[in-house]
């Protein structure tokens, strides 16, 4: 069907986005991208003001990654743009669809160092899949139609739209052309698994290496077909969690720097590593000359510059996972492996007695894990709650697990959970925080505050930035240098101001009411948990180490 | 170090040739020398682009190939040789 229509390139823009489904998006307005709010005024897509442009940016990401549609957020010129980056750099590296738009001075300003000017589409090259700078209105439709296709096909990735001023201002005789097939994934050869398959059928010590290409490409249920059939002893990226069966007496839990002791070994002892949508990170492999030393390599991806960018592979198979992995379902005789495998599983499975009074934050994980309604979706922030949370919660897919994975970005997680609640008003979201990470985007309690997202913040607070804290007293000799927060506000009395209600909890015996407090609770809430400052992540293969040469708590 | 020379087919967009030398930049190669002109006729823009690395080549072919706006990348094998 094709309407025309006299029109703003502001007004445009929203009924694309409205054909290409999209409902809300996150922004800041500004000078530059006025006519754009203008155009919202009347527009029925709903607008979340973040009260950062890294929040919006970072809630497209949650938004994004719990629903699996593309995240939408607008931001003007100059300040307004570069505080995306970040957003955008987080979702480059962790290939999640968003589409950023931003406003730009006006064409015949462009290059004249104006007020707010900023060249934001220079400043995109490097942190973006692809981005557009809009100079003829005419080409706006397009333009949007092209970038949902981008962000959407092949490895997916975010796509920057800069559009200025004097374009949202421009009348436009738009012709709304059906929105562009969106399932055009990249076309690739059909993949010959023969090679493949006689390297599996050969191996006696084979092990699965699942990464975020599973959910990206939703082949959850394909991938867990193929665990079924074969058998295959597992491990998962961080962000692959979710995407196995956590409850499969053959899943191992996570590999690489905090992976788990039998992870880890499996891996180094395989004889076949079949890596699915995985990139072979320098957090999974350790040092990468001696990870897996004596395993072939399978290598399932859509993206052909992931084969042989760090490993070399005996056999790539490039293409849709969908397709792809029933292809290579073949039933495999590996009992003994199978047996020692789960050997390790229970040999060097987790503890949790903990001495003394103060509480334990991977309990309290694993007990919120275990109490959330299912379904949940967890964001976490970065450092060691993010890693107590990935051994210690498990997840049924990979949209219930948001975590910064490649970026490692500190203020993720609140705006994130934003993102993910507007996405999914009745699922349970729950961020896990640090007391140094809550702090990045903090200003985001606001926009809680106003559209009254019940939001549980489960804040673990060690008065430190735990993570580089525990790499100075393991690798700086004890040197801690500007890691002390023991000056944070009262936390309790900041979630308050913004009408969240909040508890602070120090001892063990208080943490199962409180968890069950919180998830009571109808609204947002805050839970302060106090923990130990020595407390460390366990095990961690230092840097540069082989990851079968873990240290482990002592 | 190994000299190669690519033939890197593309549309022509202002922006197609930063793009080209960001990602050639950031991947690890030197830049020894560019080429580069536009057919207005067919709207392709050729660049023939000389680098050097330690890396292997299709690290780059791969990165550039994956460039919205590129063509097609081929390496000139004649020119592949061992300045080491
Ligand atoms: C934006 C950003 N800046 C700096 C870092 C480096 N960094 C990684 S973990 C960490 C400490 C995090 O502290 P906190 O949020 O309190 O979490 P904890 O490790 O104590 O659980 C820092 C500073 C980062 N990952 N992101």
């Amino acid at each position: 069907m094709v309407i025309e229509k006299k029109q703003t390139g502001g007004s445009l823009l929203f009924d694309v986005l409205q054909q290409h489904g999209v409902q809300h998006v996150f922004g800041y307005p500004g000078g530059a991208i006025m006519p754009i709010y203008d155009a919202l005024y009347d527009s029925d897509v709903e607008h979340f003001l973040c009260r950062h442009e890294q929040g919006a940016a970072f809630s497209a990401v949650g938004y994004a990654r719990a629903s699996g549609k593309v995240g939408v957020c607008l931001a003007t010129s100059g300040p307004g743009a570069t505080n995306l980056i970040t957003g955008l750099a987080d979702a480059m590296a962790d290939s999640i669809p968003i589409i950023a738009i931003t406003g730009q001075v006006a064409t015949a300003a462009m290059g004249s160092d104006a007020f707010q000017e900023v060249d934001i589409f220079g400043l995109s090259l490097a942190c973006t899949k692809h981005s557009f700078q809009v100079t003829n209105v005419n080409e706006l439709e397009n333009v949007l139609h092209q970038a949902f296709a981008i962000a959407l096909e092949g490895r997916q990735g975010p796509v920057l739209v800069d559009i200025p001023k004097d374009i949202q201002l421009a009348t436009v005789n738009a012709v709304l052309n059906d929105a562009v097939n969106l399932q055009n994934k990249v076309k690739l050869p059909p993949a010959n698994v023969g090679k493949a398959i006689a390297l599996l059928s050969q191996a006696k010590q084979p092990v699965l290496y699942v990464g975020g290409g599973v959910g990206m490409a939703n082949a959850v249920d394909e991938l867990r077909e193929f665990v079924k059939a074969t058998a295959l002893p597992s491990v998962s990226t961080l962000k692959g969690l979710g995407a196995l069966d956590p409850d499969n007496e053959n899943y191992l839990g996570m590999l690489g720097m905090h992976g788990t002791k039998a992870a880890n070994l499996a891996v180094q002892e395989s004889d076949l590593l079949i890596a699915v949508g995985a990139r072979f990170d320098d957090r999974v492999t350790g040092k990468l000359n001696e990870f897996a030393p004596n395993a072939k390599i399978i290598h399932f991806d859509i993206d052909t510059a992931e084969i042989n960018k760090r490993r070399a592979v005996d056999s790539a198979i490039l293409g849709d996972l969908k397709v792809n992995l029933p292809a290579l379902s073949v039933p495999l005789s590996i009992k003994p492996w199978q047996d020692k495998c789960r050997q390790m599983k229970h040999d060097f499975g987790w503890q949790y007695d903990h001495p003394n009074e103060t509480i334990f934050a991977p309990a309290v994980l694993k007990e919120i894990s275990e109490k959330m309604p299912k379904n949940s979706c967890v964001t976490t922030d970065v450092g060691q709650h993010q890693m107590w949370a990935a051994q210690h919660m498990s997840f049924q897919d990979p949209s219930n697990f948001l975590t910064s994975g490649g970026m490692g970005t500190m203020g993720f997680g609140l705006p994130a959970a934003i993102g993910a609640q507007i996405s999914r008003p009745n699922d349970c979201i729950v961020t896990v925080s640090g007391d140094g990470s809550i702090m990045m985007n903090i200003q985001e309690l606001a926009t809680i505050k106003r559209f009254q997202l019940p939001v549980k913040i489960v804040l673990i607070d060690n008065s430190k930035l735990g993570m580089v804290r525990q790499w100075q007293d393991l690798f700086f000799s004890g040197r801690l240098s500007e890691t002390d927060l023991s000056d944070n506000p009262d936390f309790v009395m900041l979630a308050n101001a913004f009408d969240i209600k909040a508890k602070q909890i120090t001892l063990k015996n208080e943490v199962s009411a409180a968890i069950e407090e919180m998830l009571d609770h109808n609204g947002p809430y805050l839970l302060q948990v106090k923990i130990n400052a020595e407390d460390n992540v366990w095990p961690l293969v230092p840097p540069e180490t082989a990851n079968d040469k873990m240290m482990e708590s002592t | 170090m190994n000299d190669y020379q690519l033939i890197i087919l593309a549309d022509d967009k202002q922006v197609v040739l930063e793009r080209i030398l960001q990602v050639t930049r950031y991947r690890g190669f030197l830049i020894n020398g560019i080429n580069a002109k536009v057919n207005t006729g067919t709207h392709i823009g050729t660049i023939e682009l000389m680098v050097s690395s330690d890396r292997p080549i299709e690290l780059l072919v791969d990165q550039i190939n994956k460039l919205i706006d590129i063509k097609e990348v081929k390496v000139d094998s004649k020119t592949q040789q061992s300045t080491a």
